[in-house]
């Protein structure tokens, strides 16, 4: 965004950018130094050998990946509706999805446990999924909507002059449009169906369920705490999700859209 | 009302167009809510079956919770015991003359607002710095969006010796020679909540980061243009051209952070479990330590109902006036 | 704004929703009585134990290693879940019907929680020693875990506290002998401090481990106030407990306490550091015990992320008297935990083998013993310091033993008799004191308040 035309302004840009970062690094360093201690990197193969992590890895890939589809499909839905489409009292549904948002997790663990048991869930990958996308859906539709009003109404007009159904423009317009927020949605939901603790705990109850969340608790105790590998699982479990970012962040580049009026 | 599905013949393409001049930015993009009705609006397809999925999904699975949570805030219960007591708005009134309460939400307000201009300005800087021409701009995304990742539960023992007195902080106050600096950052009721939000502004500055990125994409590259040959430098840019798309993201991000303070419990809880002394107690904290230790289920269903109105009370007010200073523009 | 009829269609759409969502509620909220499980064949089958303890998984299996040669038929699936997650995990377990078989109990607020979950054990305790069993088992086993007459869980092994635990060659460097008074326990910390060494490292931020330092100190200002004021036989505010805090609040202030104490956690941060000798002092209780073996040193070093260290002695010394009356400053414990039989349980009977075997045979407990987490329930029964390596024999042997055979006429109870809300209020006034934002007179009124709001009844 900044023009970076000398010489003397790219290094400018460099060094500002360079000591934003630093207090961010930091504490990763530290971390990453924990995860190092005592010893070692036996600390992780100590972590790669707790029993059953395999299948802890596949449990918690089943459930992002189930999440992530789900979220994206109703929330891509819901935004264009919102964004694009008439609906009458359409602020008072929008505030009524907002809401679902501002209950923390721990009050929300009796009922869920009680819809679970009536829907005959408990124990099954739903009694995850379900709850942590009907968690994720309020605030991908915020940032979706957000983005879709800023596509130009014109693209659907002219769409619509032309013919098509607003599903078609749905599918063309609105899914190619919005990788970048897209992306958004798909790392941030990744994230909160990857590193979620409290629900797998409590609705998944047989080991074969249980997911990656669970191995640091294979090292902490009562009266003991053994923080080398807490950090190196933290390590480990991290990398997935950072890799996918990295994938990722590509789509994030300067997108179609500034470019589809002319 | 113009019919979605009327079709055109094939191949006949349709030369009339309703697409207006080319309008600047500023008035087409990032419009949250209403906005003008025009006659277009009217003719516009019915949204409903497109949002009813999304509603179905968190409204139908989270509004017997919110219900539930009504339910029991009129109780006197410990979760399990067979005979809950009735005390209908009894706990309401215990948690307005309760010291603790008061005290967690004046932390929440001004860790809100403190956490979100700061984390909105650093991510607005990274956003624009990264889209810029730097080097190794990977290297430094990945960076700022990896503490999103980390659990704050792995995390907070690592904070905790951080800023322990002979932790690692202190140590660097030392190495630059400002160890007159040093102290027992959590083990004081005065910097424990400076250090909390701190926590969570390195935590929480990828994910402002990442929305602008991804807004900032939408920035029409030939007003930038315009704007240079205009002679604008930089920061003219920043303010006139990028800031005034950036708003939409903002109230979304103000938004969430305000709802996201209010139900802070992961790094507060497990840094300093809401002290010395609650100095870091927030609403999101109390609730916990009453529904889960303390077995006062009703009295955290009663917090979390207020939590509940006073997060859709700012979710509201955020909304109008962003779509106020929009409908000003 | 124009006012606009909903289509039918949606309307009916919505309201069908409305009436789905209401049904759902409606049928979970008619509770969820299950049917009692079945008793099941006593000596085979297959059994869930869920416990926050013992606290690895490697140390459950040794024990169930240890059951299965006696019943190979039983297979006992052991699922650890952390304590702070505890209620949390088992409240729906338990009351979904699908839970465990078998799960950890602790006296005190879990007892009350998850008491109409729990069988009662009883008859179990008689089947297995006779009529006169309550003599045969540490007494703080019983009481701790009994509620409405009925014994919700088997009391496995006790943990004591009210004793420092010390750094055997740190003292040595320094020519320190273990304190005895609050003077000399400045002099300990000032001599070392002159070394850069540091003294005596509590994570302060936390309930238990500061109510263990409160509860030494009050018995060493008046014996037994403690405990009277955690049955409403005294007041918070008495005078004695008033100048346990006062004394409280001199540890912090005469250098004893370390800077930012109460900015931590005993586990981590307070274990590790003592572990890796940046302090020379710690307040542990018996379950520390295990340390002084090579094996748990060895590993709890590297858990505290040091690299080739070497396991070094740790010797359990008296709390000092620090209120300076000669009192004696008794111990104090609580059953660790028991085991219950879940009522709702498929295969009670070999639920109740295993809990039978670990409780009140001598091979089970015997097991339990030698861990030197917990000290074991059965009476009879000793941890055997011939086959357990400690890290310095000629040195340890003597106190560790002596700890042992003292802990066995121990009585007071250590936190069983608290409710939380009163262990919350005694935090608060502990870390008001410290940061100096109360009085020990102010704290003291304000904990009897809320001991009073609480529901505690004084006499």
């Amino acid at each position: 965004m900044f023009e970076a035309r000398t010489w003397r302004t790219r290094m400018v840009l460099q060094v500002a950018l360079t000591l934003l970062v630093l207090p961010y690094l930091f504490p990763l360093i530290v971390m990453v130094k924990g995860s190092l201690a005592g010893q070692g990197f036996s600390n992780y193969t100590a972590v790669l050998a707790v029993p059953g992590l395999a299948r802890f890895f596949v449990n918690t890939i089943i459930i992002a990946a189930s999440v992530i589809v789900l979220v994206y499909g109703v929330t891509m839905m819901a935004a264009f509706g919102f964004a694009k489409l008439h609906i009458p009292f359409r602020e008072f549904y929008f505030w009524l999805l907002l809401a679902c948002l501002t209950l923390p997790e721990v009050v929300l663990l009796a009922p869920l446990f009680a819809t679970a048991i009536r829907l005959g869930t408990y124990n099954t990958y739903w009694s995850v999924i379900l709850p942590l996308a009907a968690l994720q859906v309020p605030f991908a539709v915020l940032l979706t909507r957000n983005f879709i009003n800023g596509l130009p109404d014109e693209l659907f007009e002219a769409a619509r002059v032309d013919g098509a159904s607003s599903f078609r423009g749905f599918i063309y317009l609105v899914i190619p449009l919005t990788r970048p927020i897209a992306a958004a949605v798909f790392i941030f939901t990744l994230i909160a169906a990857w590193n979620d603790y409290l629900m797998p705990l409590v609705f998944l109850q047989s080991t074969a369920m249980q997911t990656i969340t669970l191995v640091p608790s294979f090292f902490v105790g009562e009266f003991s705490n053994d923080q080398t590998k807490i950090l190196a699982s933290a390590v480990i479990t991290a990398i997935p999700e950072i890799v996918a970012y990295l994938c990722l962040q590509g789509l994030f580049e300067r997108g179609l859209s500034a470019g589809a009026i002319k | 009302m113009r019919l979605a599905s009327r079709r055109e013949p094939s191949g006949v393409a349709v030369t009339e167009t309703h697409v207006a001049p080319h309008r600047p930015p500023s008035q087409r993009a990032g419009a949250v809510g209403g906005g003008v009705r025009t006659r277009r609006q009217a003719r516009r397809p019915l949204g409903l079956p497109w949002i009813l999925p999304a509603l179905t999904l968190s409204v139908g699975l989270l509004y017997y919770a919110i219900g539930y949570t009504a339910y029991i805030s009129t109780l006197n219960w410990d979760g399990i015991g067979p005979n809950p007591q009735h005390v209908g708005g009894g706990n309401y009134t215990r948690i307005f003359h309760d010291p603790v309460f008061w005290d967690a939400v004046r932390h929440t307000v001004y860790f809100f607002v403190v956490t979100f201009l700061i984390q909105t300005l650093l991510g607005l800087t990274f956003a624009v710095l990264l889209h810029s021409r730097v080097k190794l701009a990977v290297v430094y995304k990945v960076i700022v969006f990896v503490p999103v990742v980390l659990a704050p539960a792995i995390m907070a023992p690592v904070f905790r010796h951080m800023f322990a007195p002979d932790g690692e902080f202190n140590g660097l106050l030392h190495a630059l020679g400002l160890g007159t600096l040093a102290q027992p950052w959590i083990g004081q009721t005065s910097t424990a909540l400076p250090v909390i939000m701190a926590i969570t502004i390195w935590e929480w500055t990828g994910v402002t980061f990442v929305l602008y990125y991804a807004a900032m994409t939408q920035v029409d590259q030939s007003v930038l243009e315009a704007a240079r040959i205009d002679g604008a430098g930089n920061l003219r840019t920043l303010f006139n051209v990028i800031w005034p798309e950036m708003r939409g993201t903002t109230v979304a991000l103000a938004i969430l952070s305000a709802i996201g303070a209010l139900k802070t419990f992961d790094v507060p809880y497990l840094v300093t479990i809401g002290g010395p002394n609650y100095a870091t107690e927030f609403l999101g904290t109390y609730i916990y330590r009453m529904t889960i230790p303390l077995d006062h289920v009703g009295y955290g269903a009663a917090l979390s109902i207020i939590l509940l109105v006073v997060a859709l009370v700012m979710a509201i007010l955020f909304q109008v006036a962003g779509r106020e200073r929009k409908a000003r523009d | 704004m124009r006012l606009r009829l909903l289509p039918k269609s949606t309307v009916r759409r919505l309201s069908f929703l409305l009436a789905a969502t209401v049904a759902i509620a409606g049928l979970s909220a008619c509770g969820s009585g299950g049917s009692s499980g079945s008793a099941g064949n006593a000596t085979s089958g297959t059994i869930n134990w869920w416990g926050w303890t013992p606290t690895d998984t490697a140390t459950a299996d040794n024990y169930i290693a240890a059951f299965n040669k006696q019943y190979p038929n039983i297979k006992v699936n052991y699922k650890l879940v952390n304590i702070s997650d505890w209620v949390a995990a088992l409240r729906p377990a338990l009351a979904s019907g699908q839970g465990p078989d078998v799960f950890d109990v602790q006296p005190g607020a879990y007892v009350t929680e998850f008491k109409s979950f729990a069988e009662d054990l009883t008859p179990m305790a008689e089947q297995a020693l006779g009529s006169d069993w309550k003599s045969k088992v540490a007494p703080i086993g019983i009481s701790g875990l009994t509620a409405d007459g009925r014994l919700v869980a088997m009391s496995v092994g006790a943990v004591y506290a009210g004793m420092l635990w010390i750094n055997e060659g740190t003292f040595q460097k320094y020519n320190l002998s273990p304190p005895t008074t609050l003077s000399e326990w400045e002099h300990v910390c000032q001599v070392l401090k002159q070394n850069n060494v540091g003294c005596f490292v509590q994570g302060a931020a936390q309930e238990g481990f500061d109510q263990d330092t409160l509860q030494s100190i009050a018995n060493s200002v008046q014996p037994g106030l403690w405990t009277k004021a955690s049955t409403g036989d005294a007041k918070w505010n008495d005078p004695g407990i008033v100048q346990t805090l006062a004394i409280w609040k001199q540890m912090f202030g005469d250098g004893i306490m370390q800077t930012g104490a109460v900015g931590y956690q005993q586990y981590p941060d307070a274990n590790n550091d003592f572990l890796t000798g940046k302090y020379g002092m710690v307040m542990m209780g018996t379950w520390y015990t295990q340390y002084a073996t090579n094996k748990a040193m060895t590993a709890a070093l590297s858990a505290a992320g040091v690299s080739g260290a070497k396991p070094f002695p740790i010797l359990p010394v008296a709390f000092p008297d620090v209120a300076g009356k000669g009192n004696t400053s008794e111990m104090y414990g609580d059953s660790d935990f028991g085991l219950a039989v879940a009522t709702k349980s498929k295969n009670r009977a070999a639920a109740e083998t295993f809990v039978k075997w670990v409780t009140t045979t001598t091979a089970g407990q015997q097991v339990i013993a030698d861990q030197l987490d917990d000290l074991p329930a059965l009476k009879s029964v000793e941890p055997n310091l011939n086959v357990i390596q400690l890290v310095n024999p000629s040195s340890q042997t003597k106190p560790v033993q002596d700890l042992v055979t003292s802990v066995g006429t121990v009585t007071e109870p250590r936190e069983s008799l608290l409710s939380a809300d009163v262990q919350t209020a005694i935090l608060a006034a502990a870390t008001s004191v410290a940061t100096g934002k109360a009085t020990p007179q102010q704290a003291a009124d304000t904990l009897q308040q809320a001991a009073e709001a609480a529901g505690e009844t004084f006499k």
